[in-house]
Formats: structure tokens, C-alpha cells, sequence
């Protein structure tokens, strides 16, 4: 009980839920990557605005509410086919630049997140151990 | 995670086979003859890709679907004097492939290739960052 609370304050559920979503969307823009020649395909993405959205709407309702009681389980980025850009003759809409400037700005929000985490488990042991590290 | 690196070699390995095709192409831009020694001048080839990985078409990822031959018509070329010509018009068939086409397909497999491996190079990075959680 005392742990289950310790680990569900804060901003650490938050944070593994945005990691989730990273990892996500990082399988998503490698396809696209992966995809860029393939006649046909449809570019995938999960809109970041959305999930912020549902992110800070769900940091909100947490806030106002007893501690324990609403969680981030459930929020989940919906997978789109953006209309973005130009589409090909080959019925492909890809943008090059556009694929590795996102999935550069996701591995790096992917790599703050983790940073953020492993600085937070830290002060928990720092706590725990009662001196600091 | 591990999942995006079977997917970008999905995408080296196609990438690849399209620049082994290119090359070919390019090699026999004056073949006339098969490998049977017969007057049959060679067909540009191509490759088709087609989303989904080989083994598991349910698994994203990318694959040669297929290796085509182009249909269009044969180049024509002038030279009386070639054992290979046409002995009442003088004109020996040429394989129906052009140069700067097949350089712009070349180009375009090795930028390709390259976004895979810079796709890959991330994902180690993200995940060698989430295992130093662990750690």
C-alpha cells in the first residue's frame, strides 16, 4: 500500500504513460520510414497534440480528486492517417523531412522522459535510504 | 521496441535487392544476347515493394513483392556493320534502358537505405536510454 502510493504520485504515471506513447509512435514513423517506397501505402501517426490534450485534461480531473483514484491507464494516442502534404502518383503521401525531423523529436522526448523517471526513482532511494547518494 | 529493428532490416534488405536490380540494369545496358548466346536483347527489370514483412505479411515492415520485367520497347540503334543487326534495316536492338533513369532509382534506394539506418541507429539509442532505468 505504502509503495503502490509512493510510485502513483507525482508525475511518474504520467510519465510512463508519455513513454508509452513514444514508443508507439516511434513503431509507427519507423513503418513509415520503412514504407517510404512502397506504392499505396498510407503514411500512420498519433497526433501529440491530442494526447497532451488528454493528458492535461486527465492531470486536472487527478488533481481536483483523492489521491489513488483516477489513473492514466486508459489514455491512449489513436492511430491517423494524416491527409498532410503532397500524395504521389504512386497513392504515397510521404515526406521525408518530415519522418526523421518527428522521429528525432520523439527520441528525444523519449530519452527527457526516461531522464525525468530515472531522476525521480533516484530521490525515491535517496528517501528510502535516508542519505544522500 | 526490439520489433523496429526486424522492421528497418525489413527495409535495408529491400532496399538493397532494388539496388542489386539497378546494378544489373546497368551492367547489361549493352547486352544484346542471353546467356544462351541467343539474339534477345536484355529487359530493364525492376522491383516491386509491398508493405508487410516477408515471412509474416501481418507484421509491418517491407517487402519485395516482386521482380518485373519493363514491357516497353526496345531502343534502336544504328549500326549495319553489328553481327547482332537487323541484316534488310541495319538496326541492332538495344535493351530498353535509360541511363539517368536507372541513376535516379539508384539514388533514391541508397537515401532510402540511409533514413533505415539512421531509423535504427534511434531506436538503439532509445533503447539503450530506457535500459539505463534499469541500471
Amino acid at each position: 500500500m505504502f509503495i503502490e502510493n509512493l510510485l502513483n504520485q507525482g508525475s511518474g504515471p504520467a510519465l510512463s504513460e508519455l513513454l508509452k506513447f513514444t514508443s508507439q509512435r516511434h513503431k509507427l514513423l519507423a513503418e513509415n520510414i520503412v514504407n517510404v517506397d512502397t506504392p499505396g501505402y498510407k503514411q500512420k501517426d498519433l497526433s501529440l497534440e491530442k494526447f497532451q490534450q488528454l493528458m492535461q485534461d486527465r492531470i486536472e480531473q487527478r488533481n481536483n480528486s483523492a489521491p489513488g483514484t483516477v489513473g492514466f491507464d486508459d489514455i491512449q494516442g489513436k492511430i491517423e492517417n494524416p491527409t498532410s502534404g503532397i500524395l504521389f502518383h504512386d497513392g504515397n503521401n510521404r515526406s521525408m523531412e518530415t519522418l526523421m525531423s518527428d522521429q528525432a523529436k520523439n527520441a528525444l522526448m523519449h530519452n527527457m522522459v526516461i531522464e525525468l523517471l530515472r531522476k525521480q526513482f533516484a530521490s525515491m532511494e535517496m528517501a528510502l535510504k535516508e542519505r544522500v547518494s | 521496441m526490439f520489433d523496429v529493428l526486424d522492421m528497418g532490416a525489413s527495409g535495408l534488405v529491400a532496399q538493397r535487392t532494388r539496388m542489386d536490380v539497378i546494378s544489373a540494369n546497368i551492367a547489361n545496358i549493352n547486352t544484346t544476347r542471353n546467356s544462351k548466346g541467343e539474339l534477345s536483347p536484355y529487359r530493364r527489370k525492376f522491383v516491386t515493394l509491398s508493405s508487410g514483412q516477408q515471412a509474416d505479411p501481418a507484421r509491418a515492415g517491407v517487402h519485395i513483392d516482386g521482380i518485373k520485367e519493363d514491357q516497353s520497347e526496345f531502343l534502336k540503334k544504328y549500326d549495319p556493320g553489328n553481327p547482332d543487326a537487323d541484316p534488310t534495316t541495319g538496326y541492332v536492338l538495344q535493351p530498353n534502358i535509360d541511363m539517368s533513369i536507372e541513376y535516379v532509382n539508384a539514388l533514391e534506394a541508397s537515401r532510402a537505405y540511409e533514413a533505415n539506418v539512421t531509423m535504427m541507429e534511434t531506436t538503439k539509442s532509445m533503447i539503450n536510454s530506457s535500459l539505463r532505468l534499469i541500471a
